[in-house]
C-alpha cells in the first residue's frame, strides 16, 4: 500500500522551470495516468517520483515519508522504461535477478520470485535467452517482470507501449490492465501521450500542459466535463469542435457564422463564449433551423463510422462530425448538423469551463 | 534455366554482363591489394625465415630459403637475453594495460555518465593530454623518476606508459560510452546499483569491443615503445624488447641470424594477439569513433 503526495513540486533546469508547482494526491492502489502533449512535463514528473530527477522545490511524500532525498532504489518504486532498458549482456533471468542480487536476497528466493513472475508473464521458456533474441512484446514483458520481482509499492510506466506496433500495443495494454487487476494494492503511475491508453487503463487521469496540471479526474469526468478548452480538445478523438459564439440570453447561443443553437444552461445575454461540441455528439438535422450548415470537404470512411470534415457556411470554419458509417455522404455534398442541448460545452474567453454540461449524448 | 531465371530474363531483369572497364578496374584493385600484402608480409617472412639459417648462409645469399631448418639461432637469442627482455616487455605491457584501461574507462564513465561541475573543462584537460609531446617532457621526467627512486625500474615505464596513454584511451572509450543508452544506468539505479556497480556490472561489459581495441592499441604501443624504454632503463634486467634488441645487435653485430630470430620472437606475440582479436579491434574502433 502506498499513498503518494506531491506538494508544490517544482523542477528547474538552470533558469527554465519545467514543473510549475504540482499538487497531487494518489491514493494506494490507484492506477493514475499522466497524459499530455510532448514537453508538458509528464515524464519529468514521473522521473522525479522515481528519484531519477531531483525535485528543485516542494515535497514528495510516500506514505507520509518525505522522499525528496531518498535514493531511487530505497523508495520501493519500480519503473518500466520506454526503451525497456534491458541489460543486453544478461539473460532474461539475470535481467530480472539483477536488482534482487544487489539487494542481497538468497539465491533460492530470487529463483522463486523470478519463476513466479515468468509464469504470470508467459516468459518461462525464455529465461535463458538474451534480450536480442526476443520480440518487442517479449522484451516489454521482461521489463515488466524485472519490476514485478522487486515487489514494489509503486509501479511507474514511462510510455511503455510506444515502441510496439499497433496490434501488440493493444495486446500489451490488456496485459497491463490484467496486471493491475492482479495487484490491486499496488499504486501504478503510467505516462503516455496516447489518450486511448489513458482512457482505457486509468482509474484517474492527470492531464498536463506546459508543466502544470490542467485537470485531474476519472476518464469519463474528463470526457464529459472538461475543465477547460485544453482538456476538451485533448481528450476525445477526433478532438472537440470549438467555435466562437455569443449568448442571446437564456440558453440560446449565436454561433460565429450565423447558426443558432442552445446550451444546457442559461447564460447572460451578450456574453462572449467558446462553444464546444464533440464530433460524436453531432447528428444529421433538417437544413431549416440546423445550427451547423456547410459543405463536406472530406469523408474518412472507417466502416462502422465515418469522419465527416465540413466547411461551415459563412465563416468556412472546419467542423468534424463522427456519423454512422451507413450514411451515404460524399465530398461536395451540402450537410446540416444538430445536437442535443446537453451535449454542448461552453467555455469563457479565458478557456475555462463556464457551466458543467449534462451527460454527453455519446 | 530455372523458373525464376526465365522470368528474370523475360522481364529483362537478368544479371547484366559486366562492363569491360569494371572487370579491368576490379583486377587492378585486386593486384594493388596483393602487392600491398606482399609489401607488408615479405619483410616479415624474410626476417622469420632468416632466423632458421646461419650467419654465413645469410651473407652468401640473403634472399634464399633456409636449406636446413635449424632452431639454433632462436635458442641462442633466447639465451642471450631475449628471454629477459620478453619478460620485461610482458610485465610492463601487461601492468600498463590494466592501469591504462581501468583508469581510462573509469574517467570516461565519469565524463559521460555523471554530473560534475565544469565537465567540459575536465574533458578538455584530460583529452588535451594527447597533445603533450613525450620528447618535450623527457628532462623533467628523468629528474622526477630519479627523485622517486623509480629510474631503471619497470615501474618507471609502467607509470609513463599509463600517463601518456590515458588521454587517448579515454578519448576512445568516452566516444563509445556516449552512445550507450542512459536508460540502462537509470534502470540499474532503480535496481539499487551503486555507481561502482553500474560501472562494473553494466557499462564495462557493454564496452567490451572498445576495451579490446584499447588493449590491442596499448599492446602495439607499449610492446614497441623505444624512447622511454631507452632513456628510463639501462640494465638488461629492466630493458624491454625494443631496447634489448639494439643491445643484441651491438654485442652480436655480425650474427644476423640471432638478431632476426630475436626480432621474430619479439614480433610474434603482437601478431598472435592481433589475429585473435581483430574482430573486436575493427568493430570497437568503428563503433567507438563513428556513429
Amino acid at each position: 500500500m502506498a499513498h503518494l503526495t506531491l506538494r508544490d513540486v517544482r523542477k528547474t533546469y538552470g533558469h527554465m522551470e519545467v514543473l510549475h508547482g504540482i499538487d497531487l494526491d494518489i491514493p494506494s492502489g490507484e492506477f493514475v495516468v499522466f497524459v499530455g502533449p510532448s514537453g508538458c512535463g509528464k515524464s519529468t514528473l514521473l522521473r522525479s517520483i522515481a528519484g531519477l530527477e531531483e525535485i528543485s522545490s516542494g515535497e514528495f511524500r510516500l506514505d507520509g515519508r518525505l522522499m525528496n532525498r531518498v535514493a531511487p532504489a530505497r523508495r520501493g518504486i519500480a519503473m518500466v522504461f520506454q526503451s525497456y532498458a534491458l541489460y543486453p549482456h544478461m539473460t532474461v533471468f539475470d535481467n530480472m535477478a539483477f536488482g534482487l542480487k544487489i539487494a542481497g536476497l538468497p539465491r533460492r528466493e530470487i529463483r522463486a520470485r523470478i519463476e513466479r513472475a515468468a509464469e504470470s508473464l508467459q516468459l518461462a521458456p525464455y529465461l535463458d535467452r538474451f534480450p536480442k533474441a526476443l520480440s518487442g512484446g517479449q522484451r516489454q514483458r521482461v521489463a515488466i517482470g524485472r519490476a514485478i520481482v522487486r515487489d514494489p509499492k509503486v509501479f511507474l510506466f514511462d510510455e511503455p507501449l510506444s515502441n510496439l506496433d499497433a496490434a501488440l500495443r493493444v495486446a500489451t495494454r490488456i496485459e497491463i490492465a490484467r496486471l493491475k487487476q492482479a495487484m490491486p494494492g499496488t499504486t501504478m503511475i503510467y505516462v503516455t501521450h496516447d489518450q486511448v491508453e489513458a482512457m482505457t487503463l486509468a482509474d484517474r487521469i492527470v492531464v498536463m500542459n506546459g508543466g502544470s496540471i490542467e485537470q485531474v479526474g476519472t476518464p469519463l469526468e474528463l470526457y464529459r466535463t472538461p475543465a477547460n478548452l485544453f482538456v476538451a480538445r485533448f481528450i476525445g478523438s477526433p478532438a472537440m469542435n470549438v467555435i466562437g459564439a455569443e449568448s442571446l440570453g437564456g440558453t440560446a447561443v449565436a454561433l460565429d457564422g450565423g447558426g443558432i443553437t442552445s446550451a444546457a444552461a442559461p447564460l447572460a445575454r451578450g456574453a462572449r463564449v467558446q462553444f464546444g461540441i464533440r464530433p460524436e455528439d453531432l447528428v444529421p438535422a433538417p437544413a431549416a433551423g440546423a445550427p451547423f450548415r456547410g459543405r463536406i470537404a472530406l469523408v474518412e470512411q472507417l466502416g462502422e463510422v465515418q469522419m465527416v470534415h465540413v466547411e461551415l457556411d459563412g465563416t468556412g470554419a472546419p467542423l468534424v462530425a463522427k456519423l454512422a458509417g451507413t450514411l451515404e455522404l460524399a465530398a461536395g455534398d451540402a450537410i446540416a448538423l444538430g445536437h442535443a442541448p446537453e451535449a454542448a460545452h461552453l467555455f469563457g474567453a479565458d478557456g475555462d469551463r463556464l457551466r458543467p454540461a449534462a451527460r454527453s449524448a455519446a | 534455366m530455372t523458373a525464376t531465371a526465365e522470368h528474370a530474363a523475360e522481364d529483362g531483369m537478368g544479371p547484366a554482363p559486366r562492363a569491360p572497364w569494371a572487370v579491368i578496374g576490379r583486377a587492378m584493385l585486386q593486384a594493388l591489394l596483393v602487392a600491398m600484402a606482399v609489401l607488408v608480409l615479405y619483410p616479415l617472412a624474410w626476417m622469420a625465415l632468416n632466423g632458421f639459417r646461419s650467419n654465413t648462409e645469410i651473407f652468401n645469399d640473403p634472399f634464399a630459403l633456409p636449406q636446413h631448418w635449424s632452431f639454433a639461432a632462436y635458442a641462442a637469442a633466447w639465451q642471450n637475453g631475449v628471454s629477459q627482455f620478453v619478460a620485461s616487455s610482458l610485465l610492463v605491457t601487461g601492468v600498463s594495460i590494466v592501469t591504462t584501461v581501468f583508469i581510462s574507462a573509469w574517467a570516461a564513465y565519469g565524463l559521460t555518465r555523471t554530473r560534475i561541475p565544469g565537465q567540459p573543462l575536465v574533458t578538455g584537460f584530460i583529452l588535451g593530454g594527447m597533445m603533450l609531446s613525450p620528447t618535450v617532457a623527457l628532462v623533467p621526467l628523468v629528474r622526477m623518476m630519479q627523485d622517486f627512486g623509480l629510474y631503471n625500474t619497470h615501474w618507471a615505464l609502467i607509470l609513463l606508459y599509463t600517463a601518456f596513454r590515458v588521454p587517448f584511451t579515454t578519448f576512445l572509450i568516452r566516444a563509445y560510452m556516449l552512445d550507450l543508452p542512459r536508460d540502462l544506468d537509470e534502470a540499474a539505479r532503480m535496481d539499487g546499483a551503486s555507481e561502482g556497480q553500474i560501472f562494473r556490472r553494466i557499462i564495462l561489459p557493454l564496452c567490451r569491443p572498445i576495451l579490446v581495441s584499447c588493449v590491442i592499441l596499448h599492446i602495439l604501443f607499449a610492446w614497441n615503445e623505444y624512447l622511454f624504454a631507452m632513456i628510463f632503463t639501462n640494465s638488461p634486467s629492466t630493458q624491454t624488447l625494443p631496447v634489448g634488441l639494439t643491445s643484441l645487435m651491438s654485442k652480436h653485430g655480425t650474427d644476423f641470424a640471432q638478431v632476426f630470430a630475436a626480432m621474430t620472437i619479439s614480433a610474434l606475440p603482437i601478431v598472435i594477439v592481433f589475429f585473435l582479436t581483430q574482430r573486436y579491434f575493427v568493430r570497437g574502433l568503428t563503433e567507438g569513433i563513428g556513429k
